[in-house]
């Protein structure tokens, strides 16, 4: 009987109550509607068109000529599909080396170690700066001459123009930047997630004679499923779409944008030119483009991890 | 006490690592019990209710409140905050803002600053927002802001490279779309443009017959500024041709100094510094750029593989080592140390040189060809000018401000502070500089970048007039003829896209 009670007046109450939490999430699906459902439903319909982006200019119906340009038309298409792969490599190593070194960060910090939390906000800092700062940082750090960096390399006979020098180098250390800038999330997601393993499996195990190796793989890798989970998503979707460290560091240089870039620059005149033009229809060909990328790979990463999360978690 | 029917949902274990504000919340020995979690909820759902009337509180103080500074960089919010608050204290009915935009670049910034403070002294009531942002901005917050409705005049950089009939469909350049769409005042008829030259309206202000913009200086880019004390001190002559140009490097460097500085951080400086070096190979730069589109020149003709060859030395023996983390400004700073025979660069760095530079320099066209008579010209472009935004609630204001600067008085003093060469005919520009060029300002002619336009599907490498920044260690190429070829290949396949 207080079961049934409870469950009826659970939080809202019954008869029409009951419809109190769809009335309150009304405001915020209709946010949601508003910036962001709308404006992704118009950039497809954007990329349709060759709309600058300019109050009063003409926009005409173009059909699929802007994804014909950017897929097929003369050798910019080839620049494209490069940016396109560009941002995958990106992605795959940003995800995949941010991911271990949060991961490994994460159990070094999760013991008790001496200053734990002091390194816990170091590593974590980066995140709370913005972009801008982060970049302007990283081009100091790296002046080819007298940075830090370079009289670091130079004890040990290398050379490098870093950001400034051949496309390959500029964008390894983009990425370096990258993770550098990220990696604090990464590893706070992971402790959160080991911090809600039950000591008394760790305990059980060692009694059963388990070491640090097996305690990993049997214990803490499974249950740390959600976090894992949360951070692989997070970690594709965000390299993904992540451009602006480009901008900051490198600008619009041959051979380095990624795709997020591409849709900037063609969009808002800044793809070098001093009359560079606006090209907001064809940036939204682009964006769906990125759009369709994000989709499939976030789709099959999440289809991934539903399935890993059944199998340690049922 | 244990609810029924409910899996516990916060324990004890977990309430130890809640935040602070969530460890007052009732607990009965890590439970909650259903009455104090109804009040529990109705605490968290206040708190939270007063943490979403905070943020929407602070998203409408940071929307709402515009009087048109809060966009400016600092100086400018200081000058018209400061202007701003005279004015309203003197006459609050009659305020006006007239709101102007314009690039940064020293000392240009400083002097429109000036000059609209001295507007504001002479026109009793009006405050003028000057909102400064970077170059590379200019065109975007310019379409925004027109877009908006938010700006009165612009500082129209670029008016240039319009759509010639031999384009096919070459994309308009971002000004000829605000003339389009009817964001540009049409100021044909006003009294002030007939105090500007007539090439420079024509060439820099006009589209269709009709005139859009005021343009307040050429600039030259396709020269170098020279130490003299270097050169004479090694023992040599200021180069004539591209052979003595790589003489005389190779022996300032002997000497123990470097050749030539660019800012290779920012990209464009590096090619920016060998534009002299295609005009002097091409000295009809509009026939140039018609001939790449038609197809009787070519990047890769033998007679331009000269032109890669020379880029590759300028690139990779010319300029000194370390460039590419050296920006554009830092880069005329490091010149002025002393110890830099050239920087081929614009002469509108020449302003800061003349305040840091404490050698005698001159400026000269860059010697690329080995036939010194072609090395006679000074390639360049206009700079920045003055437009009016046709929606302007100040139309008349606007036209009032940018009349008062086209005074020939007022425009003299601005050639005084910036450089400029100037677009007016009766002023003169007395500076080092102009020592250096008004001999030369016969063979000024307009240079490459104000005809080139992309055509579309063109590959990342058909602007050939940027080659000179593709080699290493700027970019990835090292072999002059394959990189000619490329950027044929890239150029031609837009070309048949084309027809």
């Amino acid at each position: 009987m207080a079961v049934e009670v409870v469950k009826k007046n659970y939080l809202f109450g019954g008869g029409w109550k009951s419809w109190t939490p769809v009335f309150l999430l009304l405001p915020g699906f209709g946010l949601y509607l508003l910036i962001a459902f709308g404006p992704s439903l118009a950039t497809a319909g954007y990329s349709l068109t060759d709309a600058t982006g300019v109050r009063g200019a003409p926009v005409n119906w173009i059909g699929f000529d802007n994804y014909d340009e950017f897929l097929f038309r003369g050798l910019a298409s080839r620049d494209n599909i490069a940016a396109l792969n560009r941002t995958l490599i990106f992605s795959f190593l940003v995800t995949t080396v941010q991911f271990s070194l949060g991961l490994g960060l994460a159990l070094l910090l999760n013991q008790r170690l001496k200053g734990r939390t002091f390194f816990r906000t170091l590593f974590f800092l980066p995140v709370i700066l913005g972009v801008v700062i982060q970049g302007l940082m990283w081009k100091l750090f790296l002046l080819p001459n007298g940075g830090p960096v370079s009289e670091v390399f130079g004890l040990f006979g290398i050379q490098s123009e870093f950001l400034g020098g051949q496309p390959s180098e500029a964008f390894l250390w983009v990425i370096v930047v990258q993770i550098w800038a990220n990696v604090g999330i990464t590893m706070v997601i992971f402790l959160a997630g080991m911090q809600t393993i039950d000591e008394d499996l760790y305990e059980a195990a060692r009694i059963d004679g388990a070491g640090g190796w097996n305690l990993f793989r049997n214990i803490t890798w499974p249950q740390l499923t959600p976090a894992i989970n949360t951070n692989f998503l997070l970690n594709i979707i965000g390299s993904l779409q992540a451009w602006q460290l480009f901008l900051v560091l490198i600008g619009y240089k041959n051979g380095t944008q990624v795709l997020g870039y591409e849709i900037f620059a063609q969009g808002f005149g800044q793809t070098g030119g001093v009359s560079a033009a606006f090209r907001q229809g064809f940036a939204a060909a682009a964006s769906i483009v990125l759009f369709v990328l994000v989709l499939v790979l976030g789709l099959s990463a999440n289809w991934f991890v539903n399935r890993r999360e059944k199998k340690y978690l049922g | 006490m244990k609810i029924v029917g409910h899996e516990p949902v916060i324990n004890l274990t977990f309430v130890s690592r809640r935040p602070i504000f969530l460890r007052a919340l009732p607990i009965d020995r890590g439970w909650f019990s259903y009455k104090e979690r109804n009040k529990s909820m109705k605490k968290i759902f206040n708190i939270r209710l007063l943490a979403v009337l905070l943020a929407m509180s602070m998203v409408a103080a940071a929307c709402g409140g515009d009087d048109g500074s809060s966009e400016t960089t600092a100086a400018g919010s200081t000058e018209t905050t400061e202007a701003g608050t005279t004015d309203t204290t003197a006459a609050p009915v009659d305020d006006v803002t007239l709101s102007v935009l314009i690039h940064s670049q020293e000392p240009m910034t400083s002097f429109v600053q000036t000059f609209s403070r001295n507007f504001e002294e002479s026109h009793p009531g009006v405050t003028v927002d000057v909102s400064v942002v970077s170059a590379d901005d200019l065109a975007t917050v310019t379409q925004t802001r027109l877009s908006a409705n938010d700006i009165d005049v612009i500082d129209m950089f670029g008016f240039a490279n319009p759509v010639q009939p031999y384009m096919g469909g070459a994309t308009p350049p971002a000004w000829q779309t605000l003339i389009d769409a009817g964001l540009l005042l049409d100021i044909t008829d006003e009294p002030w443009v007939a105090n500007y030259d007539e090439p420079s309206i024509e060439q820099a202000g006009s589209f269709d017959g009709r005139v859009y913009s005021v343009n307040l200086g050429r600039t030259v880019y396709g020269g170098m500024f020279v130490n003299n004390d270097l050169l004479a001190e090694v023992g040599v002559d200021i180069p004539t041709t591209w052979s003595e140009l790589v003489s005389v490097c190779e022996a300032v460097k002997a000497a123990g100094n470097e050749c030539m500085t660019t800012g290779g951080a920012d990209g464009w400086p590096v090619f920016v510094g060998a534009y002299g070096l295609l005009g002097s190979l091409y000295p009809d730069q509009a026939g140039l750029v018609e001939g790449l589109y038609t197809g009787t020149v070519k990047w890769d003709d033998e007679s331009t593989l000269e032109l890669w060859s020379r880029y590759q030395t300028y690139a990779q023996d010319m300029l000194e080592s370390g460039v590419t983390g050296l920006g554009h400004d830092a880069a005329t700073f490091r010149y002025a140390a002393g110890d830099v025979a050239f920087l081929p660069t614009g002469a509108w760095q020449a302003p800061n040189l003349e305040g840091e530079a404490d050698f005698d320099w001159t400026y000269v066209p860059f010697p690329g060809s080995d036939n010194a008579a072609d090395n006679q010209y000074l390639f360049g472009k206009y700079d920045q000018g003055w437009s009016i935004a046709a929606n302007s609630p100040n139309v008349e204001l606007a036209k009032e401000y940018v009349g008062a600067f086209s005074d020939p008085a007022n425009y003299q003093a601005f050639v005084d502070e910036t450089g400029f060469i100037p677009t007016q005919p009766t002023a003169t520009l007395e500076t080092t500089l102009g020592q250096a060029i008004n001999p030369l300002l016969e063979n000024y002619r307009v240079g490459y970048e104000q005809f080139w336009l992309d055509p579309a599907g063109a590959g990342q490498w058909a602007n050939g007039g940027q080659g000179a920044s593709w080699f290493q260690p700027f970019n990835e190429w090292d072999d002059p003829v394959a990189l000619a070829m490329q950027a044929q290949a890239d150029l031609q396949a837009a070309l048949d896209a084309l027809s």
